[in-house]
């Protein structure tokens, strides 16, 4: 009824929502914003007494500073930082689909087992491994240095790759159990009457009914390995692992007063995640849910 | 591959399957095992020694290491830090958190976009969203000086991080601009559990919107809050990357795991830094299993 | 279906970019030589193209801020990985390095070579040269002698009480806000600037028996602290200089919102009076460090480039650090860079043909040069220096007093120094 015909009070009550989610969107993409209008903003421009909400002549000078065939540093020109800022992109990719694709795969069969397949231990491990998301993996990183020293696995791919799995394994874990447990099993045992093997089944029944599910622990996995930061500040001394969550903020200690090129570099770090939430946010949401259910 | 698939396949429901069980799992029993659990075994052990790799030796010394934190000045300070980060993180995380939930739920058309708006900080690295703040907070030219001026709040720039209460809150404030995305997906996801009909039973019952959120929201949303709680504690007991970016080794900012990665990489102290992490987890732990039980105790009073 | 054209269209955008920078890298790799130092070893193109041209090896320049870089190789050193094939090596480090047994002797180069650079002595550990140095760093003051003019000032302050009264005569006849620019960050060039003061007060950091010298009142190391500490509450530093690294100081100064850059590296001038780079090129002077004895004393802090024994490709590795030490090379880094040539016979070549830049203050405080510790640089210095930053930091916010900084900074001295 009071929808047809809104009286003052909901009038208002409409208008009190409209302003909250008008706060929350600004409060969430405000910040963005205001990064990606520095990026686009020329110097001269950015350490103005008055701020420019809008940037009065758009430059992609920043961005030519990091793409070009020369930078400028100290005033001089100096070699191309893209070999290094290519680099730590590849970094930042390889380690991050590395340690999604292994993490997910694990996941897959791992929290299948949990849930339909009988195994002695089955309990005790599941609430082990799930009990280390409380556990952050900073807690354990001086001992894991030292095992990777001795593995020689430091400044490798295998080596963040492993330390990446660990730390967001359980989650995926908890995540795929979830999906399976809502799983109805007769489609299952049609298949098993049929003849299929459990793995047959596993793989090519089961599996692709819970692809929604494998879709958010890929994400999840993905999105928190592309932002670490104290993992290879430890384990990527050097540029053949090290990724750009790294890589910035050293360029922003060396470029102390660039901060269009600062706002520059770290525009280009999120897009992936940008585009990411904006093609697969229902994965995202349901995986987040999923994730925080009893 | 082909070969284990086709003897599984035959086995089907009998032995197979605590043997197929333990072939799935065993990736798992490795990678936590030798990535986790082997490591957190060696942190108590190796607490108890001194092991530097800048020193010959590594002798027994008992609690030493632990005495000596007690009496570190710095790390006390940093636990004091630590603590703040904690209170302010978890109480502005909750109450943002649910409001943007109830929000959230409140809202029919385009709210997958909205959701997507939201979660937005949670999906960027940390480090890259210290950046931009930093930028926001810059005292010669930063956003957030222009903004307070020109709003009459303030008459002269501020450098923030001068005063160690405002530096402590401005980082939380990122921190939080990050996590609060979490809460509020946990917390609406608790929300839409909730059956409609207990609101028009409260409502008949004469219960105003007030009445029926104590009622009948926290109650029914009081096992995603505990989790919302216990996720918001262990991040911000473990906040690094924000306070490492905008704080560096100042010791205003400086929380105790900035004092763990200082003690282990920096002055190459490693059974010092394991003992200072260790002590970090168990208080983590502890105060998230405070919410945890009180959370589940006070609804099941309900 | 849109979403997944999109989608693969992207993916194939990242390729594209990607795979072509690969192939080059992998294309050079062959005779690529990756180098690790601080902003100010950030040679110019031009430099490292002629690099290539000359010796056939393609210089990959990583630069990273000061206070990361010891870090970086400490950690990757632990783990038996080098840095980088060519790292910087400070002159604080050489102790903690040389013991460690991380970098490889240097016995390449050639005895003239050596002999040409005084500064290489603080290299050798064990008799062993462990790097060779491409920045001859000292300080010295650096000032803005159009706003001394503007405030009345004939001459530059011989004491740090002058050097007070100057600025406050600065400020209070309007010329800039905050005439002394001085890092309060938590970060080393803080307290390499309090090291710095400590001898303009007549001080020493420690005795021969590493006892701190800077907690009694009298001391140099106090008066030094409560001289910053002053200067910042009569708002003659900027209160944002607790956020300022030495660095940023000098961009200040080259912008010519500082009127004096106290703990002023030598080689800087080059860069301050470069009308490219600075706007207060006509007007940058030098004068010796203040102090309060009349005998003006400064430190050095030289800096050097060597080898990780962790790291491959040694050969290609000396032929750089030769190259720097290379006298047109060291002019032409100078020039731009403005890193003092390590050679005597440069300086003094610069120096006749008058391109040196206020080069007879610089000779005359070069010849006040004195090592910070007489004994040699103790392994646990990187442990005491990042608490004195932090300690300096903390009485710039005014979260501890003056007494609280110098006792905390001794205890950490005594307890890095115990261990």
């Amino acid at each position: 009824m009071s929808a047809q015909t809104p009286d003052r009070g909901g009038l208002l009550r409409l208008l009190a929502k409209a302003f909250a989610i008008l706060v929350l969107v600004l409060w969430s993409l405000g910040p963005i914003y205001w990064a990606l209008a520095t990026s686009l903003t020329r110097p001269d421009e950015l350490v103005s007494r008055t701020p420019h909400f809008f940037p009065p002549n758009v430059t992609f000078q920043h961005y030519a500073r990091l793409f070009g065939g020369s930078s400028v540093s100290q005033g001089n020109t100096v070699q191309s930082v893209w070999p290094e800022f290519s680099a730590a992109l590849l970094n930042s990719l390889v380690t991050s689909v590395g340690a999604t694709i292994l993490t997910v795969a694990i996941a897959a069969f791992g929290a299948y087992a949990f849930v339909r397949l009988r195994f002695p231990g089955r309990n005790i491990l599941f609430i082990l491994v799930v009990a280390t998301m409380a556990i952050p993996a900073y807690t354990v990183m001086i001992p894991l240095y030292r095992l990777m020293i001795q593995l020689g696995l430091i400044d490798t791919y295998v080596g963040i790759t492993l330390i990446y799995t660990s730390a967001f394994l359980p989650l995926a874990l908890w995540l795929m159990r979830t999906v399976y447990q809502a799983m109805p099993i007769a489609l299952e045992e049609a298949a098993w009457l049929d003849g299929a093997g459990r793995i047959y089944t596993l793989v090519r029944i089961v599996l692709p009914l819970a692809a929604p599910g494998l879709i958010a622990a890929a994400l999840l996995t993905f999105l928190n390995a592309w932002g670490q930061f104290i993992v290879p500040l430890v384990f990527s001394p050097t540029l053949a692992t090290k990724p750009l969550t790294v890589l910035i903020p050293e360029f922003v200690t060396r470029n102390y007063v660039d901060y269009g090129l600062m706002n520059a570099a770290g525009i280009l770090a999120i897009i992936p995640p940008i585009v990411l939430v904006i093609f697969l946010n229902r994965y995202l949401v349901s995986g987040l849910m999923a994730g925080a259910q009893k | 591959m082909a070969t284990e698939q086709s003897t599984a396949g035959r086995l089907g429901f009998g032995n197979g399957e605590a043997a197929l069980g333990l072939a799935f799992v065993v990736p798992i029993v490795v990678i936590m095992g030798g990535l986790v659990f082997m490591p957190l075994v060696t942190t108590i052990v190796d607490s108890l020694y001194r092991v530097d790799p800048m020193r010959a030796g590594e002798p027994f010394v008992g609690l030493k290491n632990y005495t000596d934190l007690a009496a570190d000045s710095n790390v006390q300070t940093a636990w004091a830090n630590t603590l703040a980060y904690v209170a302010m993180a978890v109480i502005l995380e909750t109450v943002g958190g649910l409001a943007a939930a109830l929000l959230l739920n409140s809202v029919r058309h385009g709210r997958q976009w909205l959701l997507a708006a939201v979660v937005l900080p949670w999906c960027l690295p940390p480090v890259v969203n210290a950046i931009v703040w930093m930028w926001i907070y810059n005292p010669s030219y930063g956003l957030l000086n222009h903004a307070l001026m020109s709003l009459g709040v303030i008459d002269t720039p501020q450098v923030w991080f001068n005063d160690r209460g405002t530096g402590l809150f401005l980082i939380t404030l990122v921190h939080v601009w990050r996590m609060m995305p979490l809460t509020a997906i946990i917390l609406l996801a608790a929300l839409q559990s909730i059956p409609k009909e207990l609101y028009e039973a409260a409502k008949l019952d004469g219960a105003g919107a007030v009445k029926s959120f104590q009622m009948v929201t926290l109650p029914l949303i009081s096992g995603g809050l505990a989790i919302a709680l216990s996720q918001s504690t262990v991040f911000a007991f473990n906040l690094f990357d924000e306070a490492w970016i905008m704080g560096g080794s100042g010791l205003g900012t400086r929380s105790v795991i900035i004092q763990v990665y200082m003690s282990a990489f920096q002055n190459l102290r490693f059974s010092y830094g394991m003992a200072l992490s260790l002590l970090a987890m168990i208080a983590s732990l502890v105060v998230s299993l405070i919410y945890v039980l009180r959370v589940y105790r006070e609804t099941r009073m309900d | 279906m849109k979403r997944r054209n999109f989608l693969s269209l992207m993916a194939a955008a990242n390729a594209a970019f990607i795979v072509p920078s690969l192939t080059r890298a992998f294309a050079a790799s062959g005779d690529t030589l990756t180098v690790l130092l601080p902003p100010w070893g950030t040679i110019p193109k031009q430099m490292t193209d002629r690099f290539a041209k000359e010796t056939g090896i393609t210089l990959n320049i990583q630069t990273m801020g000061w206070d990361d870089i010891r870090t970086k190789i400490v950690t990757s050193m632990v783990a038996q990985t080098a840095p980088a094939q060519a790292t910087e090596v400070d002159w604080s480090w050489v102790g903690q390095f040389g013991a460690a047994g991380w970098y490889a002797p240097l016995d390449e180069i050639s005895a003239d070579t050596v002999a040409d650079i005084p500064t290489a002595e603080i290299f050798k550990y064990d008799g062993k040269l462990l790097a060779l140095p491409y920045n001859n760093d000292f300080r010295i003051l650096i000032y803005n002698k159009a706003h001394l003019e503007k405030a009345g000032i004939k001459a530059a302050p011989k004491s740090p009480e002058e050097l007070m009264d100057q600025a406050k005569a600065i400020k209070s006849a309007g010329v800039v806000d905050y005439p002394i620019g001085l890092p309060m960050s938590a970060t080393e060039g803080t307290a390499t600037a309090w090291y710095l003061l400590t001898m303009a007060f007549g001080g020493d950091l420690f005795d021969a028996d590493f006892k701190p010298l800077f907690t009694d009142k009298d001391s140099g190391g106090y008066k030094a602290l409560q001289f910053e500490a002053e200067a910042l509450k009569a708002g003659l530093i900027d209160p944002a200089a607790t956020g300022l690294k030495d660095v940023e100081i000098q961009e200040l100064f080259k912008s010519g919102s500082v009127t004096f850059d106290v703990a002023g590296w030598a080689g800087n001038l080059a860069v301050y009076s470069d009308k490219d780079k600075s706007k207060v090129s006509g007007d940058v002077d030098a004068a010796l460090m203040p102090s309060t004895s009349g005998k003006s004393r400064t430190f050095g802090l030289p800096e050097a480039i060597g080898v990780p024994t962790s790291a491959d490709n040694h050969e290609a590795a000396v032929t750089f650090i030769e190259w720097m030490a290379k006298p047109e090379n060291e002019i032409e880094i100078y020039n731009t860079l403005g890193d003092l040539p390590p050679r005597l016979s440069v300086l003094e070549q610069l120096n006749e043909e008058g391109k040196l830049f206020a080069g007879d203050k610089l000779l005359a405080q070069a010849k006040t040069v004195e090592p910070l510790f007489k004994q040699g640089t103790p392994g646990w210095y990187p442990e005491f220096s990042s608490a004195v930053a932090s300690a300096i930091n903390q009485v710039a916010k005014e979260q501890i007093s003056v007494d609280e900084a110098v006792a905390q900074m001794a205890d950490r001295a005594e307890a890095a120094k115990n261990r």
